[in-house]
């Protein structure tokens, strides 16, 4: 953990991780017996599912609830559903969790169904089959009509601290990744793609064909409405305009599955050990995080901390049963002493949080409205609706307020009032 | 099918930068004992006798104004024994012990309890106190009358009396390096101008203070002094005079800087500190009273709210 240096005179820097020049090579892990797919769509729609209990499941076949859903995920070890629950993750988001008992490697059965349709591809083909790659690729926002996409961006950059994942891709697999960028390019007919890389690997990143822009390693400045912000030309930077975001992992992915005609369903994790090592671990996705923690040794004691996604805005889970997703870039083990204490004290004003804040808010007015809960008030008074989500002012938080829960909790709130009232209408 | 591993499950962030209310408060302590040691030397017993009551009734007041408004115990802070402190810092050393208890009383009860304690009072509480006591019993913070029976070796009269009544040339004699190093009455931790500055300077690098507001409180008295020393240098004394005498050091450092009761942002902490020092000359040299840097503060306090609304525009918010 990073702590605050004696000199406190300037305002406190975080910096994002940098891949090493010897980065070793990821460790593969297997998932040992099953796999879990945690599909964002509620279980209890699901109720005459196309999935039954017993079905069998190829490797790269498309796992969905119903025909029409945009979620859905790929399974990435061919097998048996042996189980399907439901379950509430982080703000009452509702997900369906697929189970798969896999068969062993010898017995692994592929999914044809891509290397037939891949011969004539097509966004829409790309939508209903390509969102379940490692690293997510996004297409619903180009069926957005309101808001036509004009720029690709392709994220290079890592979006949290400690995380590397990114950018192994830029540095190992760029030919993957300018074929990923060619076929984007195709199917979307959209020219400029620019890709966000940190300064030193920006020469790497020339032979990708798409521009290349540059961001420093200083925290948060990789963050997408930051780039948005100061990176991207004028007109791409309001908030009206069109901007797809592609994670390096995600366009290496595409252009993998069409350079061998296979989808590639192994997720690539930044796992930082509970010493603080830090190893790159390439693993299926949906393989249960216990796996990793086995493959390493790493035994859990009661109290400690499992992290998925980055220390400033990841989310903590109850479980070492939890599936890898195909966005966790990151996986931390915090000791029960490592595990930051938080308070309900109220804000002394120091100010801290006002000097950090990337977009400008007056979080110190904005974090008593908060705690009164006064929602409404504070995002037509007090920006709440500006805040870009990094974490920056529970880090700083002198009063140990978690500023960032109030936040993300109060948009939670506001929005789901909002949809009530738009689906009573 | 899920195993039985109680882990500990948070929300972002999973860090956190290591700063605390409580260590803020600790080295704000260690860093007044730079002026207030020099003061117990100076004043002797009777100095350490008003630190630790001002301390401890502070401390004690908090803790009843917790059971009364049935708030967790909130001591430990150290914003209680903090405001004490100050409190203390600013009083003769001849203070008497009822006056002290009730002036800390108006500090952690009326200044910060009765608004809702640490981070939400409008006023720093220790200045709101002692502007309190001073007004109602004035005989005994007229520091000439309140210091008469010690013997020091320098001019025993209070600087700014004398610069108030007869003007700069009475206070020549007054040497800037003499004014550093205590050599004149005060308040038992506002005297010592070497002190108070290291210790102002130890709290501005370590970031425990805005250094925005100590210095730009001291270039508004800088700059207001040097103006009315221009003006009308018979009457007026010099901004090295009025820097060092007075509450202006512990003021600057200590005073103007309270977290809750000052502005955040870069523009308002120039201007409430800037105008926090020019209130200070106008009052102390066309004002009534003698020192005005108590009333300024109350001022600056006042005005916090408004001139913190100078602010950048968030993102997504206009241009």
């Amino acid at each position: 953990m990073i702590k605050r240096s004696f000199f406190g005179l300037v305002k406190p820097k975080l910096h994002y991780e940098r891949i090493d020049e010897a980065q070793a090579e990821p460790v593969s892990v297997k998932a040992s017996k099953n796999i879990m797919l945690s599909i964002e769509h509620p279980f209890e729609s699901a109720k005459n599912s196309l999935l039954k209990i017993g079905d069998p499941v190829k490797n790269g076949q498309k796992i969905a609830l119903t025909e029409k859903a945009d979620d859905y995920l790929l399974a990435s070890k061919s097998g048996r559903i042996s189980n399907i629950s439901p379950f509430v993750g982080i703000l009452g988001k509702k997900y369906t969790v697929v189970t798969i008992d896999i068969d062993a490697d010898s017995a692994q059965t592929v999914d044809d169904h891509f290397k037939s349709s891949s011969q004539t591809p097509s966004l829409e083909k790309a939508r209903d089959l390509l969102s379940g790659l490692p690293g997510k690729p996004d297409f619903t926002v180009f069926f957005n009509t309101d808001k036509p996409v004009k720029t690709i961006v392709v994220m290079g950059a890592d979006n949290d601290l400690l995380s590397i994942t990114r950018q192994y891709f830029v540095k190992n697999n760029i030919i993957s990744m300018k074929t990923g960028i060619d076929f984007l390019r195709k199917i979307t007919g959209i020219h400029n793609v620019i890709l966000i890389v940190p300064q030193h690997l920006a020469q790497v990143a020339g032979s990708s064909g798409a521009t290349v822009k540059t961001v420093d390693s200083e925290y948060p400045s990789a963050h997408p409405h930051l780039i948005r912000q100061h990176v991207l030309s004028t007109e791409a930077s309001s908030p009206d305009a069109g901007v797809a975001f592609f994670s390096a992992e995600a366009v290496s992915a595409l252009g993998a599955a069409f350079n061998t005609g296979k989808l590639p369903l192994e997720k690539l994790i930044t796992f930082i050990s509970k010493d603080g090592t830090r190893r790159l671990v390439s693993i299926p996705i949906g393989t249960p995080l216990q796996d990793i923690l086995n493959e390493f040794n790493e035994n859990l004691e009661e109290g400690d901390q499992l992290i998925v996604g980055g220390p400033l805005t990841g989310i903590s889970v109850y479980t070492t049963d939890s599936p890898v997703m195909p966005d966790s870039d990151t996986l931390i083990v915090q000791s029960k002493e490592q595990v930051p204490e938080r308070s309900d004290a109220p804000c002394v004003n120091c100010g801290d949080c006002v000097r950090v804040c990337p977009a400008s808010i007056q979080v110190n007015l904005l974090v008593r409205y908060l705690e009164a809960q006064q929602y409404q008030e504070a995002a037509d008074q007090y920006d709440l609706f500006s805040c870009i989500e990094c974490g920056f002012c529970s880090y700083v938080c002198e009063s140990r307020i978690p500023v960032f829960q109030h936040i993300r909790l109060a948009k939670y709130t506001l929005e789901s009032m909002k949809e009530a009232e738009e689906n009573n209408v | 099918m899920f195993s039985t591993l109680k882990l500990t499950v948070s929300h972002a962030p999973f860090w956190h930068i290591g700063s605390s209310t409580s260590s803020k408060s600790r080295n704000i302590l260690l860093a007044s004992l730079l002026a207030v040691v020099p003061g117990c030397y100076q004043y002797g017993q009777a100095a350490v006798g008003v630190v630790t009551i001002a301390i401890a009734s502070a401390i004690i007041w908090e803790l009843l104004i917790n059971f009364i408004s049935r708030r967790p115990i909130s001591v430990g802070d150290g914003n209680a024994a903090l405001v004490g402190m100050i409190f203390a810092m600013m009083l003769p050393a001849t203070t008497p012990w009822w006056a002290v208890v009730t002036g800390t009383f108006f500090a952690v009860v009326i200044g910060k309890g009765i608004f809702g304690g640490i981070g939400a009072n409008p006023f720093n509480p220790a200045v709101l106190a002692m502007t309190i006591v001073m007004l109602s019993w004035s005989h005994l913070f007229d520091f000439n009358a309140a210091l008469l029976n010690y013997q020091f070796d320098f001019n025993a009269v209070y600087p700014l009396v004398l610069s108030k009544a007869f003007g700069a040339p009475a206070v020549e004699s007054f040497a800037v390096m003499d004014l550093l190093k205590g050599k004149q009455i005060g308040g038992i931790g506002s005297t010592f101008g070497i002190g108070l500055i290291l210790g102002g300077v130890y709290l501005m690098l370590r970031g425990y203070i805005r250094w925005e507001i100590s210095v730009s409180f001291l270039a508004g008295i800088f700059a207001a002094a040097l103006g009315f020393n221009f003006l009308n240098p018979e009457l007026y004394a010099g901004p090295g005079f009025h820097l060092f005498t007075g509450y202006t050091l512990i003021g600057a450092f200590f005073l103007a800087t309270e977290d809750s009761s000052s502005p955040v942002n870069f523009i308002p902490m120039l201007i409430y500190g800037l105008l926090g020092g020019a209130l200070t000359i106008l009052i102390r040299n066309i004002g009534t009273h003698i020192d005005g840097v108590l009333y300024a503060i109350l001022i600056i306090n006042l005005v916090n709210p408004i001139v913190d609304k100078i602010r950048p525009k968030a993102i997504g918010k206009g241009v």
